[in-house]
């Protein structure tokens, strides 16, 4: 059993990550508060379901598609976001409340409130051996979790573009002062975040389930994480995600099925005041 | 041009004056449904249920040869917007009744404005006990709790006996006391329960939960979550090729759109149901081919339990509107509580009568089973259309 809690919650925690990747780049650039980011997410879900019921397009070739929606999606907002005046995160907040709204109730119109699955049987099958016991969707959730990470890493530490979306995460004028073009900064960190939420939303469809108020949770999902995090902090990410998704699981088997939120929200109030800055922040 | 001018408004006032006195003509029936947000699907499907309650009365003449008129708000899932919806309906557009409403926690606020305006409310869908238990005589619904228990409980102990069972529930007020209920119909017929669990619905991941099971050695599991909650749990089963001798999911699991979002998997999942177009009420065949009819023609499509349950909530009231007129009292709210107190009906989900409560007597679920995508009855013995497989094949036994 142990095997299997642990295996879980790190699938689980994988799982968390790549939800939470792309809203935690864009806050981290922008600052700006993207409360339409769940609504996305399950929008590029629903484009890799509709392509796959209805043209029978197999799994794995739907990311690429959703990836592009997403990224045209996402350029549309930057574009307006951009043209937000200060207070920019309040103004932020209220403008993707009102995206989310509108992004929702499209696809009720378009998708009905039926509950929407992708099934991919490969992913439901796994690894076996003696007590320890992987699914692929684990596996895949694992993989693309580290490897998305990884990616984010390289980029960020060992390219000029990763060192100009560095220093706009940790101060915008002086990044400007210092001849970053800080607006092209905020374009790329939400083509990379759009892209990021396509990634995740066609493994949303098939690992957890599609419904057009889904979007809600996945966006307190990614707040939470991106907190746990640490402003700006990718590789804090996956590690929040992990901390989340194993100290869940482990509720469960401990105390029961119905403490596994009390646990995830006594641990993100204590972090808040033990390390405001995130998991992996400095001090202040 | 002076003149023009006041003929022009002359005009709009009397236009506006004879729209109001055709409004007065027709009876307002107001009804609240989540047609957006959470349980946006229900709420649709219980306000097309009422829609064609209503299109039948009107089709027919209405009620004293009143048109009736829906006024329909959506409430979008959220308790603050459905008592704000309420009040809208009542105090300002007058409506006489109310109907539609999903799930205790946005029925129970409706319920509360609807008896502040003295005006009859009958839910389409709730079943915590306390809402009936405040002594709201304005307050009736067409479902209950007891019609999903007595029949588990019945099924459970007479005919699958489990070794070890688990029974789960989802963390609202409905599923926490048909599991508490289940429990305790189960421990009077000689039956414990070896592990009772309560998750949140739209818990992400159930796989520490399959964990404890497996370690356990739990054979039959009944799981009172939603849609969504069977359609992850029974997925991850497979994954983890844990087969339980049988899952039954009470709410969710009985519907098409289930079905076909889950394919082969959902085979051989148990649930409850109180009507569908395969297998209706015994002496109701000829109204529930008449419903079934007429909803294809507005909505293009097959009904299923929550289309009737929105249906039969209307139907009540309108019934005992027409009861209340063949008396020959005006049509009030305080005449139309007395009348709903007083009827029945046989209706195509349930011979309807409701107790001094305001829960109907007679609602009661069959036990269906999910056999090559299509639902069986299996229980009761008198209302089968199947036998029930159990033990449900292990998921490596399985194509």
């Amino acid at each position: 059993m142990w095997t299997t809690v642990i295996v879980s919650g790190i699938s689980l925690g994988s799982f968390y990550t790549l939800i939470a990747l792309g809203f935690a780049l864009i806050y981290g650039v922008t600052r700006n508060f993207n409360l339409a980011h769940g609504e996305l997410l399950v929008l590029a879900g629903y484009v890799a379901y509709w392509l796959w019921k209805s043209w029978a397009w197999p799994f794995w070739l739907t990311f690429p598609a959703a990836m592009v929606v997403l990224l045209l999606t996402g350029l549309i907002l930057q574009r307006i976001f951009s043209r937000l005046k200060e207070p920019l995160e309040l103004n932020s907040i209220v403008f993707s409340f009102g995206a989310a709204i509108l992004i929702q109730n499209g696809m009720l119109l378009c998708f009905t409130g039926d509950y929407r699955l992708i099934r991919v049987p490969a992913l439901h099958q796994g690894l076996r051996f003696q007590n320890f016991y992987i699914s692929y969707g684990q596996f895949t959730l694992l993989f693309l979790s580290l490897l998305v990470i990884g990616l984010l890493y390289l980029i960020m530490q060992r390219t000029y573009l990763g060192k100009a979306l560095r220093a706009t995460i940790q101060d915008k004028d002086a990044a400007a002062m210092a001849g970053i073009n800080v607006a092209a900064m905020g374009t790329i960190a939400f083509s990379l975040g759009a892209v990021l939420i396509g990634l995740a939303g066609p493994l949303y469809g098939c690992i957890h389930y599609l419904y057009p108020s889904a979007g809600h949770e996945v966006t307190l999902l990614a707040i939470t994480i991106t907190i746990f995090a640490g402003v700006g902090r990718m590789r804090g990410v996956l590690l929040a995600g992990w901390i989340l998704g194993l100290s869940e699981s482990f509720a469960v088997i401990f105390l029961g099925a119905s403490w596994r939120e009390m646990v995830s929200a006594v641990m993100l109030l204590t972090l808040l005041v033990l390390k405001p800055r995130g998991i992996l922040g400095n001090k202040p | 041009m002076n003149i023009k001018r006041w003929f022009s408004v002359v005009g709009l006032l009397l236009m506006v004056l004879w729209s109001q006195t055709g409004y007065a003509e027709t009876i307002k029936i107001g009804e609240i449904n989540p047609l957006s947000g959470r349980f946006a699907q229900q709420g649709l499907e219980i306000h097309q249920g009422v829609k064609v309650a209503v299109a039948e009365a009107n089709a027919a003449g209405g009620v004293g040869g009143r048109m009736l008129e829906l006024v329909s708000r959506d409430d979008q899932s959220q308790p603050d917007v459905a008592i704000a919806r309420a009040e809208e309906l009542c105090g300002w557009e007058k409506v006489l009744v109310l109907t539609g409403g999903y799930v205790d926690s946005l029925v129970g606020p409706i319920s509360e404005v609807a008896k502040k305006y003295r005006i009859p409310y009958v839910a389409s869908a709730s079943l915590q006990k306390e809402l009936v238990q405040h002594g709201n005589p304005y307050f009736f619904r067409v479902a209950r709790l007891q019609g999903f228990v007595e029949p588990l409980c019945e099924f459970l102990t007479e005919k699958l006996r489990p070794r070890r069972l688990a029974v789960l529930s989802a963390a609202t007020p409905g599923s926490t006391e048909l599991a508490q209920d289940l429990e305790q119909c189960l421990k009077t017929h000689g039956l414990s329960v070896h592990l009772a669990e309560k998750f949140r619905p739209g818990t992400p991941d159930f796989t520490p939960l399959i964990g404890k099971l497996a370690n356990m050695d739990i054979d039959v599991i009944v799981s009172a979550g939603f849609s969504p909650d069977h359609i992850l749990f029974v997925r991850q089963l497979k994954e983890n090729m844990l087969s339980p001798k049988a899952y039954i999911g009470p709410f969710g699991i009985a519907y098409e759109s289930f079905i076909e979002a889950m394919g082969a998997d959902a085979d051989y999942l148990y649930s409850t149901c109180a009507w569908d177009p395969e297998f209706t009420l015994p002496g109701t065949d000829a109204v529930s081919k008449e419903f079934i009819q007429r909803f294809q023609r507005l909505f293009n499509r097959q009904p299923n339990t929550t289309n009737m349950h929105g249906y039969t909530s209307a139907r009540a009231l309108i019934a005992a509107m027409q009861h209340v007129l063949y008396r020959g009292q005006a049509l009030t709210g305080d005449a139309i509580r007395r009348a709903l107190t007083e009827i029945e009906l046989v209706l195509p989900m349930e011979r309807l009568v409701f107790d001094q409560t305001g829960d109907p007597r007679y609602y009661r679920h069959v036990i269906v089973q999910i056999q090559n995508g299509r639902m069986k009855v299996v229980h009761p013995p008198q209302r089968a259309t199947g036998t029930a497989v159990y033990p449900m094949p292990p998921w490596e036994q399985r194509k």
